[in-house]
């Protein structure tokens, strides 16, 4: 399913196109008749049947060698060329004139085929034919419409959007093209319309609801956080205090798996701070301390020390390094999962994004790791065209996987899981496409440029590793649709759906440590008989803590080198109060 | 079991049957893949009993696996459980297995991390006490060839 090409070519096109329309019948393929022919929209797909009828006539019934349809080009008369259908007939009319000859206006697609092709699938394979032409019409529409859009002519997107409604209605909107054409044109219908900042609106609850469906839908926010707790987990090793900063605690789901991973590791479990941020709640409800209420019961019941803290802000801007107490001598890892684009701004607008202040005072936290995961992806474009097409592949993709689970799922829960993570989606693309300036929050991009962005801000990339591909690479067994593919590209995994890269999962640090080479170390408390001597000695050896476990569990620890940074707290403003 | 086919006077090993001692019934239970294991508890009530215990489906899980074995113990145990983990992730992840690559020891221990973070967050939903459930993603059928 590709574009036609916009850019250079279509200027020319444009203006056959507009004269076309000027001059034909508005049911004209606008098209072909940019290309000289003239058909009936309605007729496209007929004339499609005919013209391959001609091939197979003109390529396998040759049996006496190239006289049979040389005369087609010498002796035949066409009349009318740009009549692309009758043209077509005359000339397979001339071709096999045993046949009957196909009816200019056949009754049905169906039953002129069954008359010639007797066999039922190509009544079928017509179907389909006529779909593919349909969704190739929407795509091109679509396209139409965005342009129009871009260069401000309302009126054309208008009727280019009802040209579409209208087309929907033929084509099965359950699935495919047709499900995410729906989609976009509500999309462009909301922008074109809708007098009031078609800001997506919603409470943070309802969007916790939808994020939860999308979690569960599809493996992209599980390989999110999986892949961010092996890269914690491999960050931590050797500290007892650590602290976790999450910038979107949602339902926490992230956490459980990475406490239960600390509770396992060898050689006991840290002592973990969590801080998340996330909107405040409406009702009154402190819905953050209740999901650190469940994580400190989960935590308890694995004997790991446990402590939460609950940040409400709206923004990630109006946080503030001093609301999330970072002690000096603990480990912190900054956490973000398809939050930090909400910072960027338009590309070329003036001054210093949110995004900056924010990277810098993240780096001033020092921390040991910092896991960014975000839509892979270029939305963040200044011109509507170029945006809104890159949107279209996107969650074009993005549908397509979503909806290759769904047809392998069983479970009644797991067909509305899905369903609901579509609304999820959907409000992303209204988003991109309906909201301008700072009412868009849905600024993807790319992973280079985020490399080049962290890189800048002074962050140093830590590569994730083995175990996290081989981990995220058994996670996508689990889930049906051999579609999904993992790839590592330089140090960040990326998922994708059949080659196309969808999210993207990286680590970097800040803590400014002598590169000293560090031994990954094996995470697994199990690890494989064949390689236990090995992992044995390299824990033996590291030289960080040695711990003891006495016999009701609680640990003693000999002295550690956390103490080696409390030098440089400087960049931290306040002081602790013992947490 | 009693030996078929010998005349009682001759038979040694009578007076002896795996089901007086319930302790060896679990340790050879423990030997088998988890299907044969759901056949065995269906066996008798005797044997429903045995493969009930947790070591049994301990000895299943971390076959293939060495190390941290009671710290383990204990974190799972506290996370609902090793029959539940199987049931509820390791089954599944380890059916997703291709055939050959069931008994590898390195697909099995990470089919065990991997089951584990799973279980735990199975476990933090059935804190919270809501109904659905993020793994239900395991009870689709998916095709391993």
């Amino acid at each position: 399913m590709g574009p036609y090409p916009c850019g250079s070519a279509a200027g020319g096109w444009e203006g056959v196109r507009s004269e076309a329309q000027c001059t034909a019948a508005p049911d004209i393929d606008g098209l072909l008749a940019g290309a000289g022919y003239r058909v009936r929209s309605s007729d496209l797909c007929q004339v499609a049947q005919r013209l391959e009828r001609l091939e197979s006539a003109m390529v396998y019934n040759s049996g006496g060698g190239h006289a049979d349809y040389d005369h087609l080009a010498s002796d035949a008369v066409h009349y009318n060329p740009s009549d692309l259908a009758s043209w077509v007939d005359s000339m397979l009319s001339e071709l096999t004139p045993a046949d009957p000859g196909p009816v200019r206006h056949a009754p049905a697609p169906d039953g002129w085929v069954d008359q010639i092709y007797p066999q039922p699938q190509r009544a079928v394979a017509a179907r389909m034919e006529e779909e593919e032409d349909s969704g190739i019409r929407l795509v091109h529409l679509l396209m139409s419409s965005a342009e129009a859009i871009q260069r401000g002519d309302a009126a054309l997107s208008g009727s280019l959007i009802d040209e579409m409604r209208l087309l929907l209605t033929r084509v099965n909107t359950g699935f495919g093209i047709g499900k995410v054409a729906g989609y976009f044109v509500d999309a462009l219908t909301r922008r074109l319309y809708s007098v009031s900042s078609p800001a997506a609106s919603g409470s943070p609850a309802e969007y916790e609801i939808l994020y939860h469906h999308f979690y569960e839908a599809s493996p992209y926010l599980k390989f999110a956080h999986f892949t961010a707790n092996q890269a914690i987990l491999e960050a931590f090793d050797g500290h007892d205090r650590v602290h976790v900063i999450d910038f979107s605690l949602m339902h926490g789901l992230q956490w459980p798996a990475l406490i239960q991973a600390l509770a396992l590791r060898p050689g006991g479990p840290p002592s973990l701070r969590l801080t998340g941020i996330g909107p405040p709640s409406p009702d009154g409800r402190d819905s953050l301390r209740e999901i650190g209420v469940r994580l400190a019961e989960l935590a308890r019941s694995v004997r790991v020390q446990f402590a939460f803290r609950g940040v409400a802000a709206n923004r990630l801007d109006d946080v503030r390094p001093w609301m999330l107490q970072v002690a000096p001598g603990e480990a912190v890892a900054v956490n973000s999962v398809m939050q930090l684009h909400r910072l960027l701004t338009d590309p070329d607008s003036p001054g210093p994004a949110p995004i900056d202040s924010v990277l810098s005072w993240i780096h001033g936290l020092r921390p040991k790791i910092v896991t960014v995961v975000e839509q892979e992806a270029d939305h963040n474009k200044t011109g509507f065209l170029d945006r809104f097409t890159e949107a279209l592949f996107y969650y074009s993709t993005m549908f397509d996987s979503l909806e290759a689970g769904r047809a392998n799922g069983s479970a009644v829960q797991q067909q509305q899981a899905t369903a609901v993570a579509e609304v999820y989606l959907q409000r992303e693309i209204r988003d991109i496409v309906c909201c301008e300036g700072p009412d868009r929050a849905e600024r993807h991009e790319p992973l280079v440029r985020w490399r080049a962005r962290m890189g800048q801000a002074g962050f140093k990339p830590v590569h994730l590793g083995s175990n996290a591909f081989k981990q995220a690479s058994m996670l996508l067994t689990l889930f049906s649709g051999e579609g999904y593919c993992v790839e590592e590209v330089d140090g960040c995994l990326t998922l994708g759906w059949h080659s196309r890269p969808l999210i993207a999962a990286s680590a970097w640090r800040a803590d400014d440590l002598e590169d000293n080479a560090r031994p990954v170390p094996d995470n697994f408390i199990f690890s494989s008989i064949s390689s236990t001597s090995n992992t044995n000695d390299s824990n033996n050896n590291n030289n960080n803590n040695n711990n003891i476990i006495n016999g009701n569990g609680s640990m003693l620890r000999r002295n550690s080198n956390n103490n080696s940074r409390s030098s440089d707290s400087s960049s931290q403003q306040e002081s602790i109060h013992g947490m | 079991m009693e030996v078929c086919g010998v005349p009682p006077e001759q038979d040694k090993t009578k007076g002896f049957s795996i089901n007086d001692n319930a302790d060896l019934l679990a340790e050879i239970l423990g030997r088998l893949d988890g299907r044969s294991l759901g056949v065995a508890a269906c066996v008798c009530r005797l044997w429903s009993r045995v493969c009930r215990r947790d070591t049994v489906w301990e000895a299943l899980c971390t076959r293939h696996v060495s190390g941290g074995a009671a710290t383990a113990r204990a974190v799972v145990a506290a996370l609902g459980g090793y029959r539940r983990l199987y049931r509820v992730c390791m089954g599944p992840v380890l059916e997703r297995l291709p055939p050959a690559r069931r008994d590898e020891a390195g697909h099995v221990s990470l089919s065990l991390s991997l089951s584990l973070s799973l279980f735990s967050i199975d476990c933090y939903e059935r804190l919270g006490g809501r109904q659905r459930s993020s793994l239900l993603f395991l009870r689709n059928t998916v095709d391993v060839s």
